[in-house]
């Protein structure tokens, strides 16, 4: 209880020293707020959908009603690409069945499948459907006509009519669900950003001030072992890093609107994130000699780090290959458990293999800090 | 309350402490007086628990000083360096550092604010300590180590590069811990300083202590008798050749550097003929003083050196 205590009030000392410096304003929230209103507005810009909106069709149907459905969904905010098999790549695709003429003729039930890649735009696939249903509508009142003329009477008489063509609307498990606005990608970016450059640089260049003030080899004079002051140093720069996030939190929701989804599971990703980039300010601390060598190796990380784990831009929009390397960053897993949360309605379970990755650099980075850490110059 | 047996300590091939030991009382102001390089600093170290690896043992209030963590809150002690946060004010300084011992917020800002008086920076007691002189920070750097009311305290040369006003104040607090029964291990450079301050004093050299006791009983290692320093154009061995004869009984050259030599008299009668051998030998002489043994004398004899050699 009185090490904990100790540690405690060395953390909380820091914390202060840290949160006490006139520039700490100007980087824990004027700089990262310029990075969220300009990545917000330029991925809100990126959130609407195109002009035309694309459809593919694979046409498998020989028959009229094929080509009559076909006819039916044109529009030009609809460009329609018919082709004879799925192609590997596609935004939206509708699956028109070899015997789908033949069906409506002999009035069996149509069921046309309705795919969307995972990433495209979910209002321009909010226009294809809508299309599709109003394309099922008026076939149906063809087929009316090719009835008795009278809707109501027509499908009060054939029952199987009701459903005669239905769209069935597919998509990826875990899809998104929420129409995601830039900031809501851009806060938790410069958070996670911000995270990094603001803990690595205040963090590492305190650790490496204390040393050669005499303040770290001064507090061995107390009850405090060299763990104990490490672990203090740790945790200060920890606390650092939540400040820095919940800062940037409360703005976005003030201002922005900000939703994180799960905000207690976006707080755990934050602080196991945080975690790792304070063992890893205490370690850059230790290895430097000068301030200058700190905050160039801060930047340098920071903004690699960003930049390939998704802070800036999400990550889903890049090539595969990129967000392979990506996952070399810790701002990846990071990134990628927030849009779990945020985008994709995940839950504890979802974000588990990130918490898990996260806590391990913290551990690996701890361990190589602690060897690193030293009392004197 | 302190007992230090046999204590050594090596870098390399360097002996920094050799089979070192000293006791104290409660209450006694030790001054520790060496030149450079003599052990003063490790030993302080070995005793703050930032210095591994020697061996001996250190006794402290019964216990082991080493096995024991919490013994240290025990212990004040003030470093050669100044060390505290230059953004924080003296008394935020005060209060982080006294925090990290088992004391009250109340009880503690009270202390810190007596002790700032004390070393008269109360007033100033709420400026960032940036902005202080090296003498304040000296002072405050002072204070930190009192702030818990220790049982022993360490100061490691606590008045190195500062003024005459802020070195007074601060051999005035060491005396008045003394008195208030803290006991009390100075290292120094200063001579007067620990004839002023100290109840005892130990010369230390090459890792060891020489000589120890009250600043009376040091002087009589000398004798009765004058010091004799002559300055001139000669070199060491050739001073210690020309005077080689009379020493002996009567004459004792204490030490012998190029230009600067000390010698021990029974008898200022000696003095013509230490100058017949230095002409004789057409060694120049440019300046002669006759003193009255002192501890620097004391100094001179045990170690071979002045203080700032």
């Amino acid at each position: 209880m009185k090490k904990l205590r100790r540690i405690l009030h060395v953390a909380v000392n820091d914390l202060r020293i840290m949160v006490g410096d006139k520039a700490f304003f100007f980087w824990s929230l004027v700089f990262p707020m310029m990075f969220i209103i300009l990545f917000g507005l330029l991925f809100k810009a990126s959130d609407s959908a195109p002009a035309v909106a694309e459809l593919t069709v694979v046409n498998l149907d020989e028959g009229r009603w094929g080509a009559y459905f076909l006819d039916k969904i044109k529009t030009p905010t609809i460009e329609l690409k018919i082709v004879r098999s799925e192609p590997a790549e596609y935004s939206r695709l509708i699956v028109l069945p070899p015997d789908f003429s033949a069906g409506i003729e002999a009035r069996r039930a149509q069921k046309l499948a309705f795919k969307k890649r995972r990433d495209a735009s979910t209002k321009a696939a909010a226009r294809v459907e809508t299309r599709l249903y109003q394309a099922v509508a008026r076939m149906l009142s063809e087929l009316v006509l090719y009835g008795d003329g009278d809707l109501a009477k027509f499908l009060d008489g054939h029952a199987e009519f009701r459903d005669i063509v239905q769209v069935k609307t597919r998509f990826p498990e875990k899809t998104v669900t929420v129409v995601p606005s830039g900031f809501d990608h851009s806060i938790p970016g410069t958070t996670v950003q911000f995270i990094m450059m603001m803990v690595i640089i205040y963090g590492g260049i305190t650790v490496l001030e204390d040393r050669k003030n005499g303040v770290l080899a001064r507090m061995l004079f107390s009850p405090l072992s060299k763990a104990e002051v490490f672990q203090a140093k740790l945790l200060g720069r920890w606390l650092m890093g939540m400040v820095q996030a919940l800062i940037l939190i409360v703005v976005g929701k003030i201002f922005f609107k900000l939703n994180l989804g799960d905000f207690g599971l976006s707080l755990l990703v934050l602080g196991a994130f945080a975690l790792a980039m304070a063992a890893l300010s205490i370690f850059i601390g230790s290895l430097c000699t000068k301030e200058d060598m700190i905050i160039g190796l801060a930047v340098l990380l920071a903004n690699l780090f960003a930049g390939l784990g998704g802070c800036w831009w999400p990550n889903e929009i890049v090539p595969l290959g990129v967000r392979r390397a990506a996952m070399i960053s810790p701002a990846y897993w990071a990134m990628d458990a927030l849009h779990k949360l945020r985008f994709f309605q995940g839950g504890f379970g979802d974000i588990l293999p990130h918490l898990g990755i996260l806590l391990a650099l913290a551990a690996i980075l701890g361990a190589v800090a602690a060897r690193a850490f030293r009392v004197r110059e | 309350m302190l007992e230090i047996k046999d204590l050594s300590k090596s870098y390399g091939d360097v002996l920094a402490l050799d089979r070192f030991s000293l006791d104290l009382k409660k209450g006694e102001v030790l001054g520790l007086l060496g030149p450079n390089g003599a052990g003063k600093t490790t030993l302080i170290s070995i005793l703050a628990g930032t210095l591994g690896d020697f061996t001996g043992s250190v006794t402290f209030l019964g216990r082991n000083l080493f096995a024991d963590r919490e013994l240290k809150s025990r212990l004040g002690i003030v470093p050669q360096d100044m060390a505290f946060y230059e953004e924080l004010s003296a008394m935020d300084n005060m209060l982080f550092w006294g925090g990290l011992y088992e004391t009250s917020r109340a009880g503690l800002k009270r202390r810190a604010a007596e002790l700032l008086d004390l070393v008269g920076l109360g007033a100033r007691a709420r400026e960032p300590v940036k902005a202080y002189s090296g003498g304040m920070k000296r002072r405050l750097n002072t204070a930190i180590g009192l702030l818990h009311k220790p049982d022993l305290l360490l100061l490691d040369e606590p008045t190195v590069g500062i003024d005459v006003q802020a070195k007074v104040s601060i051999l005035d607090l060491i005396r008045d811990v003394g008195a208030a029964g803290t006991a009390v291990i100075f290292t120094t450079h200063q001579l007067a300083e620990v004839e002023t301050t100290c109840s005892r004093i130990a010369i230390m050299d090459h890792g060891r202590i020489l000589a120890q006791g009250s600043l009376d009983q040091l002087v009589r290692i000398v004798g009765e008798r004058d010091i004799v320093e002559i300055m001139g154009e000669f070199a060491a061995a050739a001073f210690s050749e020309a005077v080689q004869d009379l020493t002996g009984e009567r004459v004792e050259l204490l030490s012998a550097g190029d230009g600067l030599a000390s010698l021990a008299v029974r008898d200022t009668a000696e003095i013509p003929k230490i100058m017949d051998r230095l002409f004789r030998r057409r060694l120049a002489v440019t300046d002669m003083k006759i003193k009255s043994p002192s501890l620097e004398t004391v100094f001179l004899k045990l170690t071979g050196r002045t203080l700032r050699d």
